[in-house]
């Protein structure tokens, strides 16, 4: 039965990577490939601080197989292979749950991860064939571990994947894999400097003692002929994968059995107290995208992000001892808040209807989607800013952000709702963002700055060039004014394309939801 | 135009309307007329162009060619006035999901530039009629598919249209609801309201509806009073005559429950 389950993720693999949609696929695989690479040379350096090695090949272990267990988590099941096809069959849970195990160890993923873990055997090399042996034998543990960790992974913790809600997690795990891959850039470096100064006994002992180490400690091990801890690290991992293998059947049978309904929520809104919006249509619209800001997971995620990487990526340069790009953390947090949210219609899909079938709603619709993003990114963009630039110390750059951020917020508010009426993607079939929107989010991430920014740019380069101070606070007036400007003409222009062209920017939506 | 005996303009009103997708003709200059106050069926096979017909209806399609009128008003030309008189419920669209309820009725109303007073309390109404009351305050992503079709019904209803265009509206909800709904909509044909509506069940469309049209690749094939389509027999006999369709299913499959 593995072999039919095998051949069926085949044959839904090659639909998934038909068409235009192999080039993602191969960007994918280009990208994992050098992560491996990347992986596998890291146990061939050799580092002054003895054991280092071991050190850092443990915590890459340990990233890689958080990968394995955290992908599928998040994607919500098996992408191709989805448990609720196999509700109804009249097969016993112990019987598919071994065909599944078998089915999961079939899978591309695990030569990236062979490469990867053959880090172990690289580190091995290093003390001596005994060793290398050892790394052999790590390799293989570890990839089993990762095939089984993952599968269980899901079943016990997984969401509820055949809801509605289920559908968000796609979503998030690709925005959550582009921040931490940005973070990481930032983060690794800190963190192996650290490991291979042995500065960090701590950190060290962390890495070592999670499963995911247990391979690198056996490999340390064996280099210095410690032969009782190669037995115990090696035993434990056998003895853990044993476990999971034991513990699959009885909570697969739990989880096919679950029923796919979310827990009621009644946390929210029990009662409509005094309203705090006007009741028009603008407040309306204002407090519907308020709800949908604080409860779609999709809107939350991509605030978060946009907190994240703004502000992290300031602080974690301030760890090192740079503090000048502190001030600007809130102009990121803006940008790429600017940037997620330029898909407004086609995130929001065919509900769309509503505003057509309303007479008059469009006006209301356009102002009330920017005042929302405006109220939600705004103050957030401003204190940051503030807060940030007063603790830096960085003082000759007050002009800088004063310029920047408030013509940001302003000048975004109105782009996003001419670009998010102009380009229109609809999500794809599982409900994720299209490549063609995350393709537009990253080019909105510089044309957006760009436009926004460009006059009061200039007039601050102007005044560093020219040593002029009043210059550079020209730029303050200079960039709102601009920045209101922008923000007025995109938004009359996203109203009339979009009374204008509305049926036929439905029409997108409806093609690609049916 | 002037209209000169209000009583008279139908309610929706289609004149050589087309549309096309490609190659594929949808919609082949069709012309019907629903008078006022009728409770009108639109039946037709899979595929026939009723969703499309609708569509185009309520302004969510732009048509290729002819005009739609509601009474009397161009859904195209004029489609402020002409939207304000419908109510409309599509079948398989998306709602602001996260929100409850109660909170699409409240933005609906307020959006169409109702007063707070007056919407909160027909909401609560109309939940409490369509027993979607005891769903709140979850989120309509909770909702089942038949909950879905009821709240997007009570949308159609908030802010009392003349006319109400509703696609499939039957389909996934359960008998209780459905009899509830059947309800509504035969007291507000009573009040004086019109309907139009499609359905694939032809025993439903002959206990409702006064007037039906039978829409098959595009074409009117058949439309006025109930009595006269049928004309004697079942509306699912005429149905598959008129339809000129050959009820499938009697060979092959010899295996089955053998």
């Amino acid at each position: 039965m593995a072999r039919v389950l095998i051949q069926m993720r085949a044959a839904i693999m090659r639909r998934a990577t038909s068409g235009r949609r192999w080039i993602g696929v191969a960007l994918l695989a280009v990208l994992v490939t050098l992560l491996a690479v990347t992986t596998l040379l890291a146990g061939l350096v050799r580092y002054r601080y003895p054991g280092a090695g071991a050190d850092v090949v443990a915590t890459l272990s340990l990233g890689w197989l958080l990968g394995w267990i955290a992908g599928p988590l998040l994607t919500g099941d098996d992408a191709a292979l989805r448990m609720d096809y196999f509700k109804l069959l009249p097969i016993p849970p112990r019987l598919l749950a071994r065909a599944m195990l078998g089915a999961a160890f079939a899978n591309v993923s695990l030569l990236f991860s062979l490469i990867a873990f053959a880090a172990l055997i690289a580190l091995g090399a290093r003390s001596g064939v005994a060793a290398a042996l050892t790394g052999v034998a790590g390799t293989a543990l570890d990839l089993m571990l990762a095939v089984v960790a993952s599968t269980v992974a899901i079943a016990a913790f997984g969401p509820t994947i055949s809801s509605r809600r289920g559908r968000d997690f796609g979503t998030i795990l690709l925005a959550l894999t582009i921040t931490l891959l940005s973070l990481a850039s930032g983060l690794v470096p800190l963190v192996a400097k650290r490991l291979t100064d042995g500065h960090s006994p701590v950190l060290a002992a962390v890495v070592r003692i999670l499963p995911s180490g247990w391979g690198a400690v056996a490999v340390d091990a064996a280099g210095r002929s410690d032969w009782g801890l190669v037995a115990l690290a090696l035993g434990g991992l056998v003895a853990l994968i044993v476990v999971l293998v034991v513990a699959w059947p009885p909570l697969l049978a739990r989880r096919l059995t679950m029923s796919a309904r979310g827990g009621r929520r009644r946390a929210h809104g029990a009662k409509p107290g005094e309203p705090v919006l006007p009741s028009t249509p603008l407040g309306a619209v204002i407090g519907k995208e308020l709800r949908m800001y604080s409860r779609s997971v999709l809107r939350s995620v991509m605030l978060m992000i946009s907190f994240l990487v703004g502000v992290l990526v300031g602080v974690i340069s301030a760890l090192g001892g740079k503090t000048e790009g502190l001030p600007f953390a809130g102009l990121l947090f803006t940008v790429i808040a600017a940037a997620c949210f330029t898909n407004f219609y086609g995130d929001d899909g065919t509900s769309l209807w509503l505003t057509l079938v309303v007479p008059g709603a469009v006006r209301p619709e356009v102002h009330g989607r920017v005042w929302a993003w405006f109220l939600v990114v705004g103050p957030a963009g401003l204190l940051i800013t503030v807060v940030f630039t007063a603790i830096s110390g960085q003082t000759w750059s007050w002009p800088w952000v004063l310029a920047g951020e408030p013509a940001m917020i302003i000048g975004s508010a109105g782009l996003l709702a001419l670009i998010g009426v102009v380009s229109v993607d609809a999500p794809d079939a599982d409900g994720g963002p299209s490549p063609a929107r995350v393709l537009k989010t990253h080019l909105a991430l510089i044309v957006i700055p760009v436009v926004t920014l460009f006059p009061a740019a200039a007039l601050l380069f102007a005044g560093e060039a020219g040593h002029s101070l009043w210059l550079r606070w020209l730029a303050v007036p200079a960039g709102l004014a601009w920045a209101a400007w922008l923000c007025r003409y995109s938004v009359v222009r996203a109203q009339r394309r979009l009374q204008a062209q509305g049926p036929e920017i439905f029409a997108r939506l409806r093609t690609s939801a049916s | 135009m002037t209209v000169t005996n209000p009583e008279s303009v139908p309610a929706l009103e289609f004149a050589g309307l087309t549309k096309r997708f490609g190659e594929n003709v949808a919609v082949d200059h069709i012309d019907l007329v629903v008078p006022p106050g009728s409770f009108f069926g639109l039946v037709g096979p899979n595929g026939a162009g009723k969703t499309t017909s609708l569509s185009m209806a309520v302004g969510l399609l732009r048509p290729d060619g002819g005009t739609v009128r509601i009474f009397g008003r161009d859904v195209w030309a004029d489609p402020v006035a002409a939207k304000a008189l419908i109510g409309v419920l599509p079948d398989g669209l998306a709602l602001p999901d996260r929100l409850s309820g109660r909170e699409i009725l409240l933005y609906l109303g307020l959006l169409r530039g109702m007063s707070r007073e007056v919407v909160l309390e027909r909401a609560d109404e109309l939940l409490r009629v369509l027993e979607l009351d005891g769903a709140e305050p979850a989120p309509v992503v909770d909702y089942s598919t038949g909950m879905r079709k009821k709240i997007t019904l009570a949308t159609a209803l908030l802010h009392s249209p003349r006319l109400l265009v509703l696609d499939e509206p039957f389909e996934a909800v359960d008998p209780v609801s459905a009899a509830t709904i059947r309800t509504i909509l035969q007291r507000f044909v009573a009040a004086g309201g019109s309907v139009i509506f499609s359905s694939h069940v032809m025993p439903l469309v002959e206990r409702l509806c006064d007037h039906v049209a039978v829409i098959a690749k595009g074409k009117v094939l058949a439309s006025g009073p109930l009595g006269e389509v049928r004309g004697g027999q079942a509306l699912e006999d005429a149905f598959v005559h008129i339809v000129g369709a050959r009820a499938g299913g009697t060979e092959g499959l010899s295996w089955l429950a053998s």
